[in-house]
């Protein structure tokens, strides 16, 4: 269940009045205490037909020092991404993840097919053998997205006037849930959103 | 039970035992109470916390067993198939993964979870329980990473687990239900021996029904029937169970809250109070036996210590009754003890010992003579008593009694203190005259002393008699005083003259009374002398009877002048003719007479009858005067010579014509009285005669002063005079005496026709005796001085000396 944002309006800045120049969106995440949140994945989704997206090449999510890494990749959709093994020990790499569930079996070496994310959404990666080794990959249906830096804001420039849907997503996340969204519009002007994470945050 | 009261009272050893047996039942039972108090104070104190280790025994059982199935439904939720079968979205596929898996580690029920604790999957039906169920474990779960709890599922106490499937975050949650089953119980017994029964109700208003229990099935359903009545706090309830009481704790499992169907499990943690607090039975029979030893040994000791208290006691018991018997001699036992019965005994000890001497003292004064030393009358008594008790069928015994004469003169004269010493000297004069050992010599009191001679007849007792009585030949010289002493004695003998000894010492008195009556120094017992035997007392009423029947004679023996030859006096004598005795003679009758004082009547009777024969023969031509012996006793009494005179002049005989014949002792004996009648009689005409001149005591000074006329020598002098020179001697002097003091004499005991002739020649007046004339009845005497006239009318033709028989 989803906890609906509390969400701090955004100025909903006459973009078009302004010209047809694109805004930046600097989004700010916070947990549910508020503290600036790092390392989200911040997406911004136009209400509506969707912006083309390409995927991406050369992503790689290699096992090294029984971890994975990186931890968490941002692909867009349809991106392959190889799992080269960089480790003495082999790895039996899954994932059972609505987005994209396959499972490279036992493997040392770079299994020669990579694999292609195909759909949008959040598939949490496991090890097998190895329960600690996670890795998130984050298929994006949008060119536009970024990651929190440690203060919690990620620029998203480029952003034409619009409605668009807002979503973040950090790792802290359940695993089966959707990445919370809030609406955004943006206008001409550089906007910042804030938006909040209430499954995420130190609470205990 | 009187008879156990009585027996109790009687016997203090009784009751000391039943003392100590008693206190020792009741040490015991108190014992035992206690015990039984403290252990069930201490049951009572201990028994919840028993209770309370049991919960957490339970509680630990409950928790190790979740930890278990935690673990292995991690396990399997980790397992990659059933991951991939969780992920793969497809119901059914969950639903079987979740069926399978779980029944690997014996779940009843499975089910999955969102991440956000939504039910996703289940195997089972019951919906409901399972969303109460989960609402209960999710909070845990969230914090924990897993819970457990127990929980009623389909009416059964289940354990249910939450564990996360971790692909590799968790990606939801598995829940998995264990029933509860017997093993928890058996388990709790063996680990806590409590017992425990679960009660499960699926409602709130259903009632509770036992689902596990290790007690038996009853008692279990009847705990469930009270289950209302457990207490909601923790705590010891105390059920009454079927009549045992059992102690209940409650330990709320899941409760019936929240959703508030409820449906709640709780366990009843129970154990038996009776048996926790009944004595155990090693104790109870130690406690019999130690009851039982301690009886025995307390039996045992109480006697033994009763006995050392009641035996002592008992002859203590005993030694008085022998002190009462008299028995002084017996010592006491435990007089040497030195606790209270020898405090006791050393007092009875003493008090024997007191009693003993004072009893010597009272037996030596009993038995002895303070003034002389001597044994006296008891001891004297005691041992003539034992003599004969002792003595041997043959054996003799005498019994020498002696009196002192005029005694009570020397008190008199010299003084009391002198009598005494001088009792006291006779008594060491009689002991230095003392026979052989086992002869007792002994005062009897005032004068008188006796002897008994053990084994002595008649012959020995009178010649010991007589020598004491020589004894007192010499004088006895006391203080300067030269006293003279002479004693009586009487002997008599066992069994001669007593068959008992006091008769015989009796008899002895009385001979000795005798014996100084006679002045006569010792003399032996003979009956004549007893007035108080049965057949002297027989004599002296056929005495009285001869009397009266005439059975008296009187007898004359005539007396002749010596120069004529006639007849000229007769002596009256008397004699008895006894019918069966024939003719008594007067020795034998005589002397008892005279002690008896019955000689007065005889004398009467010679007198009277002499005074009547003087006037027959008066009649017939015949003057002659008549001599009557005069007793001691006659001549006592005042009476007599109005007696005689009064006889005279009945018959009409002149006084003067009877002669009355008194001997010299009798005179004097008591010769003032004797005097004055003699005055009297002399006085009234009769002459008066002194016979047995020569043999008794006379005091010439009295012979002067007696009005008498006539001596007559005692024949013992004139039947020797032939022959003894001082025979003749004494009767010429005599003769000679009485001449001089101008009386006439007449010798007795003439008995041949020398001494006749003898006499004549010495001028004696009269003679009598054998020689002349015995005595003869006193009707013949007429006749007889006939033929005597004639014969001496023959004689004086030749004057040849003639014999008459």
């Amino acid at each position: 269940m989803h906890r609906f944002l509390a969400v701090v309006p955004a100025l909903a800045a006459g973009l078009f009045a302004a010209g047809v120049s694109a805004a930046t969106l600097t989004a700010r995440v916070v947990d549910k205490t508020g503290k600036p949140l790092a390392g989200a994945v911040v997406m911004l989704e136009p209400v509506g037909a969707g912006l083309p997206v390409k995927p991406m090449t050369g992503i790689e999510i290699s096992q090294i020092r029984k971890k994975f890494d990186p931890d968490v990749t941002v692909v867009t959709v349809g991106t392959a991404v190889t799992f080269p093994n960089r480790d003495t020990v082999r790895h039996h790499v899954y994932s059972f993840s609505s987005a994209k569930t396959f499972e490279l079996k036992l493997y040392a070496g770079t299994p020669s097919t990579p694999v292609v994310f195909d759909k949008p959404g959040i598939a949490v990666i496991g090890c097998n053998i190895h329960d600690r080794m996670t890795a998130w990959v984050v298929v994006v249906d949008t060119p536009l997205y970024a990651r929190s830096a440690a203060d919690g804001s990620a620029r998203l420039e480029g952003v034409g006037a619009g409605n668009y849907r807002l979503r973040a997503w950090h790792p802290a996340l359940p695993a089966d849930a959707p990445p919370p969204s809030i609406a955004a519009s943006v206008a001409a002007a550089d906007l910042e959103q804030s938006i909040r994470l209430d499954d995420v945050g130190a609470a205990e | 039970m009187t008879a156990v009261r009585d027996w109790l009272q009687r016997s203090m050893g009784a009751r000391l035992v039943a003392l100590f047996l008693g206190l020792l039942l009741a040490v015991q039972v108190t014992t035992f109470a206690a015990l039984r108090a403290s252990l069930s104070d201490h049951a009572h104190n201990e028994l919840p916390a028993r209770l309370e280790v049991g919960d957490r025994v339970l509680q630990s059982l409950l928790d190790q067993r979740a930890q278990k199935l935690i673990e292995g439904a991690r396990l399997l939720a980790a397992d990659y198939g059933f991951r991939a079968a969780l992920g793969s979205n497809d119901a059914e596929t969950i639903v079987s993964a979740l069926e399978n898996h779980g029944t690997r580690i014996g779940a009843t029920e499975s089910a999955l979870l969102s991440t956000d604790f939504q039910l996703r999957a289940r195997t089972s039906k019951h919906r409901a329980d399972l969303e109460s169920l989960v609402s209960r474990l999710a909070p845990q779960a969230a914090k924990n990473g897993n819970s457990s709890t127990v929980a009623v599922l389909s009416g059964v106490p289940h354990q249910a687990v939450l564990v996360p499937v971790k692909a590799p975050v968790t990606v939801g949650w598995v829940l998995m239900a264990f029933p509860l089953d017997a093993r928890l119980a058996s388990d709790m017994h063996s680990l806590s021996t409590l017992n425990v029964t679960l009660l499960a109700r699926s409602k709130g208003s259903s009632p509770w029904t036992v689902r596990l229990t290790n007690l038996p099935p009853e008692r279990a359903a009847e705990i469930a029937g009270s289950a209302w009545a457990l207490p909601q706090a923790a705590g010891m309830a105390s059920i009454d169970v079927d009549g045992e009481e059992l102690g209940v704790r409650p330990k709320w499992l899941s409760r019936g809250d929240g959703a508030a169907d409820g449906a709640a499990v709780v366990a009843l943690i129970s154990l038996s109070v009776d048996d926790a607090i009944r004595l155990p039975s090693d104790l109870q029979i130690a406690l019999l036996a130690i009851t039982l030893l301690g009886f025995i040994a307390f039996g045992c000791g109480s006697v033994f210590a009763a006995r050392r208290v009641t035996l002592p006691i008992q002859s203590l018991a005993a030694a008085a009754e022998r002190l009462g018997a008299g028995d002084f001699v017996t010592p006491i036992d435990g007089a040497t003890r030195s606790d209270e019965i020898g405090g006791l005994a050393k007092s009875f000890e003493r008090m024997r010992i007191d009693v003993a001497e004072k009893q010597d003292q009272v037996r030596q004064l009993a038995y002895w003579d303070s003034l002389t030393g001597l044994p006296n009358r008891v001891q004297f008594r005691q041992a003539v008593h034992d003599a004969i008790a002792a003595a041997e069928p043959d054996a003799h015994i005498a019994v020498i009694m002696l009196d002192l004469d005029r005694f009570k003169n020397v008190n008199d004269v010299l003084g009391y203190h002198f009598g005494d010493l001088l009792l006291a000297r006779v008594a060491e004069r009689l002991t230095e005259q003392s026979v052989r050992t086992g002869d007792m010599i002994a005062r009897l009191g005032g004068d008188e002393f006796a002897v008994l001679l053990r084994s002595g007849d008649a012959s020995l007792g009178l010649a010991v008699a007589q020598r004491i009585e020589r004894s007192f030949d010499a004088p006895l010289v006391l203080q300067e005083h030269t006293v003279d002493m002479r004693a009586s004695i009487g002997v008599a003998c066992w069994p001669e003259h007593a068959a008992d000894a006091s008769v015989l010492v009796n008899r002895a008195e009385l001979a000795m009374y005798a014996a100084k009556r006679r002045s006569n120094g010792a003399l032996l017992y003979e009956p004549a002398i007893d007035v108080g035997s049965a057949g002297t007392l027989t004599l002296l009423t056929e005495l009285r009877q001869a009397v009266e029947r005439r059975e008296l004679r009187l007898y004359l023996q005539p007396k002749l002048a010596l120069d004529s030859g006639a007849l000229v006096g007769a002596e009256a004598l008397v004699r008895w003719q006894h019918p069966e005795r024939g003719l008594v003679p007067p020795v034998q009758f005589i002397p008892f007479a005279e002690q008896t004082g019955f000689i007065r009547v005889i004398t009467l009777w010679i007198f009277e009858e002499a005074v009547r024969h003087w006037t027959l023969l008066h009649g017939l031509g015949l003057d002659l005067q008549l001599s009557v012996n005069l007793s001691t006793r006659d001549l006592l009494d005042p009476e007599l010579p109005q007696k005689f005179e009064a006889l005279c002049d009945a018959h009409g005989a002149p006084t003067s014509t009877f002669c009355l014949e008194i001997t010299e002792s009798a005179i004097m004996e008591e010769p003032q009285r004797a005097l004055a009648i003699l005055e009297r009689l002399s006085a009234a005409g009769f002459r008066l005669s002194i016979d047995d001149f020569g043999t008794g005591y006379s005091s010439l000074a009295y012979l002067k002063r007696l009005p008498v006329d006539e001596l007559k020598i005692d024949q013992s002098f004139i039947r020797n005079m032939k022959t003894d020179a001082s025979d003749a001697m004494i009767v010429r002097s005599t003769i000679d005496l009485a001449h001089n003091l101008g009386l006439t004499v007449v010798a007795e005991g003439v008995e041949t026709a020398q001494v006749w002739d003898l006499l004549r020649d010495l001028h004696c007046d009269e003679a009598q005796g054998y020689y002349m004339g015995r005595p003869m009845p006193a009707d013949e005497v007429s006749g007889w001085s006939e033929r005597w006239s004639a014969s001496r009318r023959r004689a004086a033709e030749p004057t040849a000396s003639m014999r008459l028989h």
